[in-house]
């Protein structure tokens, strides 16, 4: 039968239409479908006050403190995110690493802007990098020939001897800031102290309202580069944990920072709120002046009695309802070259069998036992633990910044038979770790350790420019203090958080799913419930 | 409340025997509701070593964490009113904690009081200059807030139950500075003090006789209204952590470290310690009260 | 009278500069704020560098002086951790402090005046123990306690406020009244004795002899003189309040300037602390003053005293 005349041309025209939606789309610039426009508040309990300088990425501190904040506003080339260490992309889409370790190249998004409309430039990048003051402001600057702007979307930084450290000291957060770009213009316009009142960044949320130390609004910014889920963005300082909590009872915060031991079980059972047991600082025993003959830890065996009569599992279960873990090393196994250790064993028996060998058959007297301000229970639990094979030790609890002042003081600061409880948390690398608790002259560690063979040791490893070797010697070395028990780890605490019914999650590591923090970010990811 | 004798004329105070008379005639009538807890607290400081059944620094062997009262589900005789985060046992914590509070009580209002009334004294009777750079300098510590004087000193010297009262001390003398200099300048004109001058006493044995006697009526009763307040202090010291330091069981610093419990119903931590908080406020206060009345009817102002 | 009021100002200058010249030295003795700041591999260069940067490398005394003559053009310094002028965030916080302080004292009038007056006409009743007891109660619970258990109750179990943080009225509510039920305890006795005192007074048993109702002797003519002190003292408390009341600001997450000064203390943040203490000093002295003039105008003696 032959086909009604009119329906071809409809069919025609039907197909031309098609084929133009089809071309206008592909043509037109990628654009979020309507259901994924950025909706809900999300509010989240931060447990302390807030330091302005947190939110400019150029005077970073250098502690695991800032990047909870400038993830927010701010975005850098690579960076931690999820299980990678430093190299995720975020404003490059690309970047290498020359062979020889002497320069690093990195090519900018398409179309990346902060949030005053500027678009990200190389230049900016620059900026950033040479304007930087914070921590390991000295390290990039010593080591960086020059910074060539290559075309309007790439830039290469050339470095005066091979480089190893620098992705890892570029991308890593809670590190430095190195690599997280702030408009030229604008920084140069208002001024340091300005921007930290009002700073503009390239990342998912701006900075809409804020008092400082008390509350920071923020709202999705439609010209990232990722979809942005929340509209609103909200952190409030709130110091005392019973609040906290109450808060988190009442929906009044969503996610709800370090909830107190004490408190995690019965938190955990509330309605609709899910425990986020993030992994986060090394607690760890320091001897300080072992090295002096005439101190009883100077003999190995009483150090290993030591870790002999730290009954960690009992430690972590009462300080972490047992989400922390015994460890193990003292470095935390999130950073590089950091290598694996089995939980050291609790034997109460050979600990005072080692001990009268040592020539202590009746235990002996620790003056004091001073723990990091303020984990004094743990303090406690280790002056009761080493009580059970005969060592006898009093507690000092001090103000954290006595207590800092007093480390950077050295030795004369500890007189006596002193142990101490650190507690630390250092992202990037192994090196780091060495540098600031263990090494002579180390900013926590002062005078208190120096072995002259390990530091030895870490020279040569600063030098190499072998990656290969370094790995060798930074396990040799990490193997060195732990068979030799020049520090006793004692176990990694969880830095136990709250998330509240809103929250749209599967399990809790879809909101804490970088390794290498104890904070939510990326923040543009966290999805709020429809009300 | 007795009913204030028409002669309120003590015995002389000359002889030793005419004192003990005054003391016991003064004593009469006290409110026995204060003297009993006082005395049943001061008898458990006392003897807590014999009372307590356990050690408070030490976790009790084989005892839960959070073990709550013997009269609830999962409580026990052994830990009568429970245990705390530690598992240490809380009766023997409030037994000890006992001697804590009523030494940084009764010592932390002792130094507020030597240091006040010394100064009171001294700027009332010397006046001129004198009188005038102690009073300025009473003005400016009352500007200063007393949070920020206690956390520098407990920072500097760390924390220690001394130090705590050396600090409570420092912070409440400007209490005692202004009324006691308001009692001697009324004094300095008395009839009694003024013949004691011009019969050639030297200032130091006017004051020992004459106007420290009278001082020391006002600051009692200061005294005993200041002890309250210095006890609750020390429970805020411990909440903004330069407090008696841990483990010694202080009731302030117990009901300090059990603030997030109140979140999630373990009461018992909190209310115990605030319990005996509140009786030995309650002695006191009563015990000023009644010493107020009692000693001079024109201090019911104070 | 001008040379009464002349020689307050002037004393009150002078313990302005006691002032400043103590907390000067206190922060200072407390310790290093850079070094507290720093991380674990910082160097001794780059602390150096901040020391320099913040002034703290010169001599105390240069510091102090460079810090008064600042100050006396009103500036105060800037805060090492907010990188914002002291005063700036000062007047941020004062608003807030401001109104904790009144809602608070607000509070401890309405219940201590009610409840001091009636116990006084009813001296010595149940009426006057239960007031009593009410008022040792004020004393002797402590304020973290109060507010705490105010929080699980309106605001957990209750639903009705909400826990923390500035606001409408609600807000204030539970912080206010944490604060304000210690001193309710001495109003009401303020009131109390004051009541009896007037209730004794002659003119008093001449309104009764008078046949006068015992209300209107109360209302008319005891009630207005018994509170001048009250009120008095009101004033004083409430400036205590707006500057110390710390505990119940870190409780209630309350943005006032007790928690300012908390943080800043042990941030040894020096010039937040500095300034924050001389503007509290500023406010006391500056009631105290005020205070002292309004009662010479009232009672001609005090004006001819020292």
């Amino acid at each position: 039968m032959k086909r009604p005349r009119f329906e071809a041309p409809v069919f025609y025209l039907l197909a031309l239409a098609l084929a133009l939606l089809g071309a206008a789309a592909s043509l037109a610039p990628f654009s979020l479908p309507a259901d994924a426009a950025p909706a809900g508040k999300l509010t989240l309990a931060w447990h302390a006050g807030f330091a302005s300088r947190w939110l400019d990425p150029q005077e970073h501190d250098g502690t695991a403190t800032p990047d909870n904040f400038f993830t927010a506003i701010h975005d850098a080339l690579i960076k931690n995110q999820g299980t990678e260490l430093y190299n995720h992309l975020a404003l490059a889409e690309h970047f290498t690493i020359a062979p020889d370790a002497k320069s690093a190249t990195f090519t900018l998004r398409k179309g990346i802007k902060f949030h005053n409309g500027d678009p990200v430039t190389p230049q900016d990048v620059k900026f950033s990098y040479e304007n930087y003051r914070g921590a390991k402001a000295d390290v990039f600057k010593k080591r960086t020939e020059r910074i060539d702007i290559v075309d309007d979307r790439t830039i290469r930084f050339v470095f005066k001897e091979p480089f190893l450290d620098f992705g890892i000291l570029l991308g890593t957060a809670n590190v430095d800031g190195a690599g997280w770009v702030v408009p030229e213009k604008y920084y140069k316009q208002v001024g340091a102290d300005a921007f930290k009142q009002k700073p503009i960044g390239a990342g998912p949320f701006k900075l809409v309202r804020s008092e400082p130390g008390v509350r920071l609004e923020m709202e999705a910014f439609d010209g990232y580069y990722r979809p942005v889920n929340a509209k609103q963005l909200v952190m409030i300082a709130v110091p005392e944990a019973a609040t906290r909590v109450a808060m988190l009872e009442r929906g009044e915060a969503d996610i709800v920072y370090n909830v107190p031991g004490e408190l995690i079980s019965r938190v955990g059972k509330l309605p609709g709120v899910t425990l986020a047991p993030v992994l986060s600082g090394s607690f760890f025993i320091e001897f300080p002046g072992f090295q002096d003959p005439k101190n009883p830890f100077h003999d190995k065996r009483v150090r290993e009695a030591v870790s002999l009569a730290v009954d960690r599992r009992a430690m972590n279960q009462a300080e972490t309802a047992g989400m922390g873990k015994p460890t193990g090393n003292w470095i935390n196994d999130d950073v590089q070259y950091a290598i694996e250790w089995p939980e050291f064993p609790r034997d109460v028996e050979k600990a005072k069998q080692l001990l009268r060998e040592a020539g202590y058959p009746n235990g002996f007297n620790v003056d004091w036992v001073t723990p990091l301000p303020a984990f004094y229970s743990r303090g406690e639990r280790l002056v009761s633990q080493l009580r059970e094979v005969g060592i006898k030790a009093r507690l000092q609890t001090m103000e954290r910044g006595i207590f800092l002042q007093r480390l950077q003081g050295g030795l004369k600061e500890f007189p006596g038979t002193q142990i101490i409880l650190h507690g630390a948390r250092i992202g990037g690398s192994w090196s780091f770790w060495y540098e600031g608790h263990f090494k002579c002259g180390g900013f926590n560690s002062r005078d208190r350790i120096c072995v002259k063979d390990l530091d030895g040791k870490f020279d040569q490893y600063e030098r190499s420019i072998n990656p290969a070797e370094r790995k060798k010697l930074a396990e040799e070395i990490q193997r060195g203090i732990l068979e030799n028990y020049y520090l006793v780890p004692v176990f990694r605490h969880a830095f136990v958080n709250a998330i509240g019914p809103r929250i749209v999650l599967k399990k809790w590591q879809d909101i804490f799913p970088t390794i290498t923090t104890g904070y939510a970010y990326p923040w543009e990811d966290i999805k709020v419930k429809e009300q | 409340m007795a009913t204030i004798p028409a002669d309120t004329r003590l015995p002389s105070r000359r002889t030793a025997s005419g004192r003990l008379r005054a003391v016991v005639k003064a004593a009469r009538g006290a409110p026995m509701t204060a003297v009993v807890i006082l005395g049943g607290l001061l008898l458990v400081a006392v003897l807590a070593d014999v009372l307590a059944p356990y050690d408070p620094t030490m976790p009790v062997k084989g005892a839960e964490m959070f073990a709550p009262p013997f009269w609830m589900d999962g409580g026990s005789l052994a830990t009568p009113l429970g245990t705390d985060f530690q598992g240490r046992d809380i009766l023997s914590r409030l037994l000890y904690g006992a001697r804590v509070s009523l030494i940084v009580g009764l010592m932390g209002t002792l130094v507020a009081g030597g240091i006040g009334t010394a100064l009171g004294i001294i700027s009332g009777y010397a006046g001129g200059w004198v009188d005038q750079v102690i009073m300025r300098v009473t003005d400016a510590w009352l500007a200063l807030p007393a949070i920020v004087f206690a956390i520098f000193l407990a920072a500097m010297v760390g924390p220690s139950m001394w130090n705590i009262i050396v600090i409570l001390g420092l912070v409440y003398w400007t209490r005692y500075a202004r009324v006691i200099r308001g009692e001697v300048l009324t004094l300095r004109e008395r009839d009694f003090v003024k013949l004691a001058e011009i019969a050639g006493a030297s200032r130091f044995r006017v004051i020992k006789k004459h106007i420290l006697p009278n001082v020391l009526n006002t600051a009692t009763v200061l005294a005993s209204l200041t002890v309250g307040v210095v006890i609750i202090a020390e429970a805020s010291l411990s909440f903004l952590g330069v407090g008696v330091p841990p483990p010694q069981p202080a009731w302030g610093l117990m009901l300090s470290e059990a603030r997030p419990t109140l979140m999630v119903g373990q009461w018992w931590l909190t209310v115990f310690p605030g319990a005996c908080i509140l009786l030995i406020v309650l002695a006191t206060q009563l015990f000023g009260d009644w010493l107020r009345v009692r000693l001079d009817p024109q201090l019911r102002n104070l | 009278m001008s040379q009464f009021i002349i020689r307050r100002v002037l004393y009150s200058v002078v313990t302005l500069f006691i002032l400043s010249g103590t907390i000067f030295l206190i922060v200072r003795l407390t310790g290093d704020p850079v070094a507290l700041m720093a991380e674990a591999t910082a160097r001794p260069e780059d602390l150096e560098r901040v020391r320099h940067l913040w002034g703290l490398d010169r001599s105390w005394a240069v510091q102090y002086v460079t810090f008064m003559q600042n100050a006396l053009r009103g500036e105060l310094g800037k805060s090492f951790n907010y990188r914002m002028p002291v005063s700036e965030l000062y007047f941020q916080r004062l608003p807030n402090s401001l109104t904790l302080g009144l809602a608070a004292t607000l509070i401890s009038l309405l219940i201590g005046i009610p409840a001091g007056i009636i116990s006084a006409v009813k001296v010595n009743s149940a009426w006057d123990n239960v007031a009593k007891g009410i008022a040792l109660l004020g004393l002797s619970i402590p304020g973290f306690w109060l507010g705490l258990v105010l929080i699980l109750v309106f605001s957990v179990w209750l639903r009705w406020l909400p826990t923390s943080g500035a606001g409408d009225w609600r807000h204030v509510v539970m912080p206010a009244l944490a604060l304000g039920w210690y001193f309710a305890a001495s109003m009401l006795r303020l009131t109390r004795s004051s009541m009896l005192e007037v209730l004794g007074s002659e003119y008093i048993k001449l309104a009764r002899l008078k046949g006068l109702p015992d209300f209107v002797v109360i209302a008319m003519h005891a009630f207005k003189n018994a509170l001048i002190p009250v009120f008095t003292l009101a004033g004083v408390n409430m400036v205590v309040m707006v500057n110390a009341a710390v505990i119940i600001e870190v409780i209630f997450a309350w943005p006032g300037i007790g928690r300012l000064l908390y943080e800043g203390i042990f941030q040894r943040d020096f010039p937040l602390v500095q300034g924050v203490v001389i503007m509290a000093g500023f406010m006391i002295v500056g009631i105290n003053l005020a205070v002292d003039i309004l009662y010479a105008f009232i009672d001609p003696r005090i004006r001819l005293s020292r």
